[in-house]
């Protein structure tokens, strides 16, 4: 599974490790701060939280844990803050039906991909069975 | 009359020529030629130095220029921002939210619903609901011309965000036009509450508020003869 | 070390109701324990209202939406209505967008609203 492209220009503001329950709530908490600091409003803020926080329960359930890494930097003309979600997890095997509103492959209703998806400005994901899975947010301001 | 080409000197001047020459293709315009002797030679070496005078004058130009253009470029894109901000400013003074009636806020929405535009909106409502304590808005569309798939869309996403906030909408204004076309696209509008008119809206949001006081004080009652 | 774990959310009851007040950024375990907790409660005391109250929540993901709208209908079965109060406007736009709409469960602007909500349940069930 290839890595995604880093702009060398971009800054890296942190790279935090989910291990624990008590990481998820860390790690959004730091994603919001991020937000707050990048000026975003309120609402846009609320967004990248929640997207945030629903790949990193993914990542916690299905992945045992994983690693995230938040940048700063422009992308085709936008000032953007950009999530890296990595883990060696099992992967996704049907990633289109993933994609889909309403599947789940273990517990809970889904919503997690798409919805998270629907919250951000750009969505990539890259996975394979058994390796792992990639996924990258980014929020322009 | 000059003097003729000294030619033991010649190899010597000629190499110094092209060595200024390539510093100028390099990039460095101080260098000069420099000749001791007058001769055949001279005019050739004289010519050159001139050339590169006049090359590092319209450098010195293109550079001005470059500068003049930058300028103006960060002019305009101030501008721009400029005006990104007045259109923001704009649409929100474009969807005013006002207290018209105890409990009841009224949103008018005149001209086209983009994405854009319904996102100020919609939390402007919001907002003005949590901050006006009002559990019911009335969102008159009559002035909008037409309402498509997104619009829709937008509409039943401010509806079920102001339900979670714990308040009503009601959406009027609908004219036949719009009825028709809401119907041919298949748009579910079910879960909201539609009203013809701004008039018939504001009767029901009016009723609505009598039958919910009129339940707690019928519930207070039941309490106190309890009690008695 | 895990000074989350340490935290119970306090439960308070007002005549028939019951009021919970979310202050902290739950993790997912605190969540599940609050809804069995107040289940609880419910059965314990026959509170026939329960007002949660989220106002300080900056954030409702997708476990915290079904950890709420699940709780609505399992107090609902043992016969009390639950109201989610205060929900933050820009929570509410991230949750619709989110695609959780939590159908049936009721919600209001804050606790007097709440508590009317419920006052109007109460006397509609009177009525009956």
């Amino acid at each position: 599974m290839q890595a995604f492209e880093y702009d060398s220009d971009w800054t890296e503001l942190g790279v935090y490790p989910v291990k624990t329950e008590n990481d998820i709530v860390r790690v959004r908490q730091m994603a919001r701060q991020y937000a707050k600091n990048f000026r975003m409003g309120i609402v846009e803020q609320t967004r990248i939280t929640t997207a945030v926080s629903e790949l990193l329960r993914n990542m916690y359930q299905y992945a045992n844990g994983g690693e995230v890494t938040i940048n700063q930097g422009y992308v085709e003309e936008h000032n953007a803050l950009i999530f890296t979600f990595e883990d060696q997890g099992p992967g996704i095997e049907n990633l289109d039906l993933a994609m889909s509103d309403g599947y789940t492959s273990g517990g809970g209703m889904g919503y997690g991909l798409p919805g998270a998806k629907r919250l951000v400005d750009s969505f990539e994901i890259r996975t394979e069975t058994n390796t792992g899975t990639l996924i990258r947010l980014m929020k322009w301001k | 009359m000059e003097d003729k080409l000294d030619l033991k000197n010649v190899k010597q001047r000629i190499n110094h020529i092209e060595e200024v020459l390539s510093s100028v293709a390099a990039g460095d315009l101080d260098v000069r030629v420099d000749s001791t002797v007058e001769d055949d030679l001279t005019g050739i070496e004289e010519a050159i130095n001139i050339l590169i005078e006049d090359l590092t004058y319209e450098l010195k130009q293109s550079i001005n220029m470059q500068n003049d253009l930058q300028e103006k470029l960060k002019k305009i894109q101030d501008q721009q921002k400029t005006i990104v901000q007045q259109q923001e400013d704009l649409m929100e003074l474009s969807s005013p939210v006002s207290k018209v009636w105890d409990n009841i806020l009224i949103l008018p929405v005149i001209g086209t619903l983009d994405s854009q535009r319904t996102q100020i909106m919609m939390e402007n409502l919001l907002q003005k609901i949590v901050d006006t304590g009002c559990t019911m808005a009335i969102l008159d569309i009559t002035g909008v011309p037409t309402v498509d798939t997104q619009v829709a869309n937008h509409l039943l996403k401010t509806v079920t965000s102001a339900r979670l906030l714990g308040a009503d909408c009601i959406i009027s204004g609908i004219s036949p036009a719009i009825a028709q076309t809401i119907v041919h696209l298949g748009i579910d509008l079910s879960i909201i509450r539609t009203k013809a008119t701004l008039q018939d809206a504001m009767i029901y949001a009016m009723k609505q508020n009598k039958k919910s006081d009129a339940l707690i004080t019928s519930n207070l009652d039941e309490i106190e003869e309890r009690e008695e | 070390m895990d000074h989350f774990q340490e935290k119970k959310i306090p439960i308070i009851k007002i005549g028939s109701y019951l009021i919970v007040s979310i202050q902290v950024d739950m993790h997912d375990k605190l969540a599940l324990q609050l809804q069995s907790q107040i289940l609880e409660e419910i059965e314990k005391t026959g509170a026939k209202g329960v007002l949660i109250d989220i106002s300080v929540l900056e954030m409702v993901d997708s476990f915290i939406g079904r950890m709420l709208s699940g709780m609505a209908s399992m107090a609902s079965i043992m016969d009390a209505a639950v109201v989610i109060v205060g929900m933050q406007p820009a929570v509410a736009i991230t949750l619709v967008e989110l695609g959780l709409e939590m159908p049936g469960v009721d919600t209001a602007l804050n606790m007097e609203r709440g508590m009317e909500l419920l006052e109007r349940r109460m006397a509609s069930i009177n009525d009956d």
